[in-house]
Parts: C-alpha cells; sequence; structure tokens
C-alpha cells in the first residue's frame, strides 16, 4: 500500500514538474485557438502518462485519477482522462477522445479534430462504441474555449462491452479535473490578495477578504474529499451512487469558489491577460459535462426516495 | 491542510454500531420530538442508560471510567445518536468537552473526582465563557475569582450557558490576576458546583420556545482553591485547546438531519425530479461532511493538532445545516402527509439561528481558516 502511494506520489511529482514548465498562458491561449499543443504531447508520452492505469504500468485508478487532478490543476490542455479511459476499455490506442451519443453521432468530444480513436458512450443504454481515424464533422469549443467536436459514427464502429459505467467514469474524470483545477482558483486568490496592495495595506489583512477566502477554502477541502471518495468507490457496487454525491458536490464549489476569487481580483481577473479565466472558465465548462449537479443530484435523490426514509441513514451511514 | 485523509470505519466499529441501534431501539421511548439537535434534549435518564454502556468518555482511561476505545467508535456512538434525534444534552458538554479538559490538563484528583461520574451519565457540566459584554472577544471576560486563603471568591455573569438550570457544575473563565497588557495573562478555568455553591442561575426563554440557555450570576460565590483546572493562569491556552474539541464532531452537520429524513418521507418513493434533487444534493453534502468529520476523529486518534482541520468542518456543517431547511422547505409537498415534515422543519428553522453561533460563531472560524491559509 504505501509502496503504491510513494509510486503515486513519484509519478504526481514530476507530472507537476512538467506541467508547471510547460502550460504556461501562452500555451494555454494557442490551444484555446485549437492549436494542438504537439511538444506537450511528446513529453507526456516520452514520461509514460498516457499509459497511466493500465496493468503493465503496475499503476491502478487511484494513480490514474490522481494524475488527472493534477492534469485539472495546471489546466493541461489535452485530452488526458479520455485518452487513459479509452485505453482501460480498448486497449492502448494513441490519443483518444471520448463524448456522449446523440442523434446517432458522437458529440462535445475534447480535442476530436486531433484524436486518432474516439469513444462514443449512449448515456440512457451505456451503450460503448469505438471510432478508429474519427471523421470531424462539426468543429466547435466549450464555453473555455477546450476543442469540442461532432464525429460521425461510421457503419463498422465497434460495439464494446465495458466493466465499470462509463458514463459516470467520464464524470469522474471531471470530478478530479475539477478539484484540481480548483486548488489552482485557492492558490490564485491567495497570492493576488497577498500581493495587491490597497488603503496602505495588503488586501488579504481586510476581514472581508481573509473571510471570503476562508469559504472558498473550505469549498476546495470538501470537492478534494468528495473527489476521493469517488475515486475510492471505483470497483465497488456504490459507485454510481458515489459518482452522483461527488459531482455534485464539486460542480456546487466551483460556482462558489470561482464567484469569490474573482471578486478578490477585482477588474485585473477579469481581464483576458490574467490567467484566472483560463481556470475558472474551465470549471465551469465541466461542471456541465456528463451531467450537472441536477442530473447527478437527481440520480441520488431517486436511489434514496426509493429506499425510503427510515434507510436514509444507513444509506449514509455505511458508505464510511 | 485542504487534503483531508481517506480514511474508513473499520468493520470494528461497524459492529458497535449495530449495538448502538439495538440500544436506540430499545430506548425509544426516550425520544419525544424528532429532532437531531444536540442542544434541545436533556434526558438524565437516557444519559445515564449511555452511561452504562460505557459510551460516555468512552476515549478515556479505564481507571476514570472509561473504555479507553478509539475516536472512530466515539465517532460512530455520536453519530448514530445524533441522527436518530436521541436526547443528548445532558451528557454531552461533559463528555465532549469538559471530561477531555480535566483529562489533559486537571489534577489527579479533579479526574478522579469528576472523570468516572461524568462516564456513568450522573455528572453534568456547562460551559462558563460568554459574559453579557463578552462574545467572540473572550479573552474580554471580567468574571474575577480573588484567592483567600484556601478559597476563590468569584464575582461576575456568565451568559448564554446552556442547561446550568438543569446540570450539576460548570467550569468558567474567570480572571484570577488583574488584566494587564497580555491580555490572555492572567486567566484561570474553575469548577463551580451549580447546585450547593449559591450561584444564581436564571433561564432565558429563546425564540423557539425552550428554555435551555441561562444567565447565571456570581455574587461572593466561594470555592475551594483546588477546584482551579490546571495552573491559574494557564485559562487561555486551555480554553482554545478545549474549543478544538467542539468543532469537528457530527453534531456540526447533523442538526437539521431530521427534517432531511421527513422530507425524504413527505416526498415518497416516487418523487418529482427537483423533489429527487433537493434530496440528493443534501446527502451529497451530508456525505462529504461526515467523511471530513472522521478525518478528523483519525487525526485526533493520532494526537494531531486539528484547530483548522475543525474549523473547516465547523464552517461548511453550520452553513449546511442552515440551508438544508431551506432546500427542504422548498421541495416539499404543498399538502398531503406532511404534518411531521412541518413539525420537524418549523422546530429546527426556529433553531437554526443558533447553528452558527455556537462554538464560536461563523466569523470566529472564518478568521481561524484565514490564519490557517497564512493571511493573518
Amino acid at each position: 500500500m504505501s509502496e503504491q502511494v510513494d509510486t503515486r506520489q513519484l509519478i504526481l511529482d514530476s507530472a507537476q514538474k512538467i506541467f508547471s514548465d510547460h502550460c504556461d498562458k501562452k500555451l494555454l491561449d494557442q490551444a484555446e485557438t485549437g492549436q494542438f499543443p504537439d511538444t506537450l504531447w511528446q513529453v507526456v508520452r516520452e514520461n509514460g502518462f498516457d499509459q497511466l492505469g493500465s496493468y503493465a504500468t503496475g499503476t491502478d485508478w487511484n494513480d490514474l485519477f490522481a494524475f488527472v487532478q493534477t492534469c485539472g490543476r495546471f489546466a493541461v490542455p489535452l485530452p488526458m482522462t479520455e485518452t487513459l479511459l479509452a485505453n482501460q476499455w480498448a486497449g492502448a490506442g494513441g490519443l483518444s477522445s471520448i463524448g456522449e451519443i446523440i442523434d446517432g453521432q458522437i458529440v462535445s468530444v475534447p480535442w476530436g479534430r486531433s484524436v486518432s480513436r474516439v469513444v462514443g458512450i449512449e448515456a440512457d443504454t451505456r451503450e460503448v462504441v469505438v471510432v478508429e481515424s474519427p471523421q470531424v464533422v462539426h468543429q466547435g469549443s466549450n464555453m473555455a474555449g477546450e476543442p469540442n467536436d461532432i464525429i460521425a459514427i461510421p457503419d463498422n464502429a465497434q460495439k464494446i462491452e465495458v466493466p465499470q459505467d462509463p458514463y459516470a467514469l467520464s464524470a469522474l474524470g471531471r470530478i478530479n479535473l475539477m478539484a484540481g483545477c480548483l486548488q489552482t482558483v485557492l492558490d490564485l486568490g491567495i497570492q493576488f490578495a497577498t500581493e495587491r496592495t490597497q488603503f496602505g495595506r495588503s488586501i488579504s489583512k481586510f476581514q472581508a477578504i481573509q473571510h471570503s477566502l476562508a469559504v472558498v477554502a473550505a469549498e476546495v477541502a470538501a470537492a478534494l474529499r468528495a473527489a476521493d471518495a469517488a475515486v475510492d468507490a471505483v470497483s465497488s457496487d456504490r459507485f454510481l451512487d458515489e459518482v452522483a454525491a461527488s459531482k455534485a458536490r464539486v460542480g456546487e464549489a466551483v460556482g462558489v469558489v470561482a464567484e469569490q476569487v474573482h471578486q478578490i481580483h477585482g477588474a485585473m481577473g477579469f481581464t483576458h491577460e490574467h490567467q484566472l479565466h483560463h481556470y475558472t472558465r474551465r470549471a465551469w465548462a465541466w461542471r456541465d459535462e456528463w451531467g450537472n449537479e441536477f442530473y447527478w443530484q437527481a440520480r441520488l435523490g431517486m436511489a434514496l426516495a426509493q429506499l425510503g426514509a427510515d434507510n436514509v441513514w444507513d444509506f449514509i451511514a455505511t458508505r464510511g | 491542510m485542504l487534503q483531508f485523509d481517506r480514511v474508513s470505519l473499520t468493520s470494528q466499529t461497524e459492529a458497535l454500531r449495530q449495538e448502538v441501534r439495538d440500544f436506540l431501539q430499545d430506548t425509544k421511548t426516550h425520544f419525544p420530538r424528532p429532532n437531531s439537535d444536540f442542544v434541545t434534549g436533556h434526558d438524565p435518564e437516557f444519559s445515564r442508560k449511555l452511561g452504562a454502556q460505557g459510551w460516555i468518555g468512552m476515549t478515556w482511561p479505564e481507571e476514570y471510567g472509561g473504555s479507553n476505545r478509539s475516536f472512530f467508535e466515539r465517532y460512530v456512538v455520536t453519530e448514530e445518536i445524533l441522527a436518530a434525534g436521541a436526547p443528548v444534552s445532558a451528557h454531552w458538554i461533559a463528555d465532549r468537552q469538559s471530561g477531555p479538559l480535566l483529562l489533559r490538563f486537571g489534577t489527579s484528583e479533579q479526574k478522579q473526582t469528576y472523570l468516572p461520574q461524568i462516564t456513568r451519565g450522573e455528572a453534568f457540566f456547562s460551559i462558563g465563557m460568554s459574559e453579557p459584554d463578552t462574545g467572540s472577544d473572550l479573552a474580554s471576560v471580567r468574571t474575577t475569582a480573588i484567592r483567600e486563603g484556601d478559597q476563590y471568591r468569584i464575582n461576575g455573569t456568565k451568559i448564554w450557558t446552556t442547561d446550568a438550570h438543569r446540570n450539576h457544575f460548570i467550569i468558567c473563565l474567570v480572571r484570577t490576576e488583574p488584566a494587564s497588557d497580555n491580555r490572555h495573562a492572567g486567566l484561570s478555568q474553575i469548577i463551580v458546583d451549580l447546585r450547593n455553591d449559591g450561584a444564581q442561575v436564571r433561564p432565558i426563554a429563546n425564540m423557539a420556545g425552550g428554555e435551555d440557555f441561562n444567565e447565571v450570576v456570581f455574587e461572593d460565590v466561594f470555592v475551594p482553591a483546588d477546584r482551579v483546572v490546571g495552573e491559574p493562569g494557564n485559562g487561555w491556552e486551555q480554553v482554545t485547546s478545549e474549543l478544538a474539541y467542539e468543532r469537528s464532531g457530527p453534531e456540526r452537520f447533523l442538526s437539521a438531519f431530521r427534517v432531511f429524513v421527513e422530507l425524504v418521507r413527505a416526498c415518497g418513493d416516487d418523487p418529482a425530479p427537483h423533489q429527487a434533487a433537493a434530496i440528493g444534493r443534501i446527502a451529497a453534502h451530508i456525505m462529504t461532511m461526515r467523511r471530513m468529520s472522521i478525518s478528523v476523529a483519525g487525526m485526533l486518534e493520532q494526537h494531531k493538532d486539528v484547530g483548522v482541520e475543525a474549523a473547516l468542518v465547523k464552517e461548511l456543517g453550520n452553513n449546511f445545516e442552515k440551508i438544508l431547511p431551506e432546500i427542504a422547505r422548498l421541495a416539499a409537498p404543498a399538502s398531503g402527509q406532511i404534518k411531521a415534515f412541518r413539525e420537524t422543519f418549523e422546530e429546527t428553522l426556529m433553531l437554526s439561528p443558533s447553528f452558527t453561533l455556537r462554538g464560536g460563531t461563523r466569523e470566529i472560524l472564518r478568521g481561524v481558516i484565514a490564519r490557517g491559509l497564512g493571511l493573518r
């Protein structure tokens, strides 16, 4: 166990170093115009990050999603969650992406234009198809400027069976991206409040600012714990319930954290030149992807309603 | 600091959970109201039954009547009795706060005198911190205890002291030396016997129709000098460490839990989407806070300082237990089988202003967190 954790820390440390070197504002700006970060992808491959979670590397779901959380912290402009999950479901296959099947197409596919393989998930049936050498029907982007494309499903698309709920695993990717991203937003808030001087002193000395950041810190702590809880449940029969609780909770944190930290940054944080929006816009986008708060709340709530009022405590308490 | 450990309860604690549930089933007659607020049900007989199970002071050493059990086991007992809405107020402060304070700072004689009584559910304690002119600014207390021979003469007024009219003892924060430039110096904690030492206790009605808190007036009240807890003058350090004990437990997010249960009941097994979402939203918050609270139990088990983590749990928990009735109110059906829901909801809503006041106001806790973030 501790050896596993040590390995994970090594992976995360090196990922952190690489991403802090590469994922600067310039790269994020370029990526948001649709320019694929070739060099970064090269480095990711050289370090084997694209193989995380595979049996051969001796890493597990915990390592995979901890890495995804690190990607969130740096707003890494690559479809890393998608590539890692596609590898789990369809075997190693280079840069991949995932989208939802709607009206016979795969929609909202991150970097669909740049990947060699796309997996489509049908939300109601959880049916999964794999499309090699995907054809882009439409190029678009989410509110964070992340390329989000529509992919055609050819007749020869391969249907596959996957062991865990693919929709929930995709949501778990967003949960961890958000959790990582929110840490960065808090860090930026603390940094700005400490450096910015008004009325002759650092604004971090004002109680209103301190309380705002305390609220943000509590939300980030809750988001991190909720994300971990969902990862811990990947192989259990309560996976869907835990993802539901987690995506709902982390999504709620996004709204609070982004609002407060933008307020602290004043007009500077509203400029394109400042880096804050790269993180807040992503968090806002991710909370709506793979089921927003309402979707997951209602799902969890329906399960609880069916258990009945006198069993809700047991449901909560036996999920330590 | 923000990364709470992934701690899970063990099968050992789950066996205990079942024992507690069986016990609660057997003591159902003690639950007059469906309310999970830890302040509102004072039932000495229930507390004695709990004590007989070894579930008061359960982490304390056996030599003082404790059961030497883990903080996780205490956590499980606590959350089960709260979620069921059992009346816990009588022993609550003694178990959570006064006992641990005495265990850590008290003299050997104090430990032998008070702790075994507490664990049997026979000695109930109140907290004497606030005064008419002292709220969040605790160091400004003006109640004095002046040494005269082998006694202390106490003068002053404590206020908002929960259950002082029902409990046996109060531990007061008092000035034993005149105020100086160092406002944290010269403070001490002293035990007063509420039934025999001559303090005057006057209940104060609260807005929810209850009489739980009090004004306690000391006019030349004399107590033996050996009632000082720990060293005279060490009161500030003791009181701040005591406050950390009271901030991370499940009582910080379960005060409104019965409203949630009645909401689920009122919505039935086929709720409308907005009702299901309200139920799921509440559950998601409670599940997360519960895990954070268990993480803190793990830190207590390892004797770690939990000051900031406990403040984070309380900040999240208290805010949410105030939002919970609001979410439930708008989601509950307007008619039908809603009597139980309305009763629990109305009672809890009227109690809810106290949630973010007791145990350190929201404003004080945010200051503690801000200090942890390096902003102060």
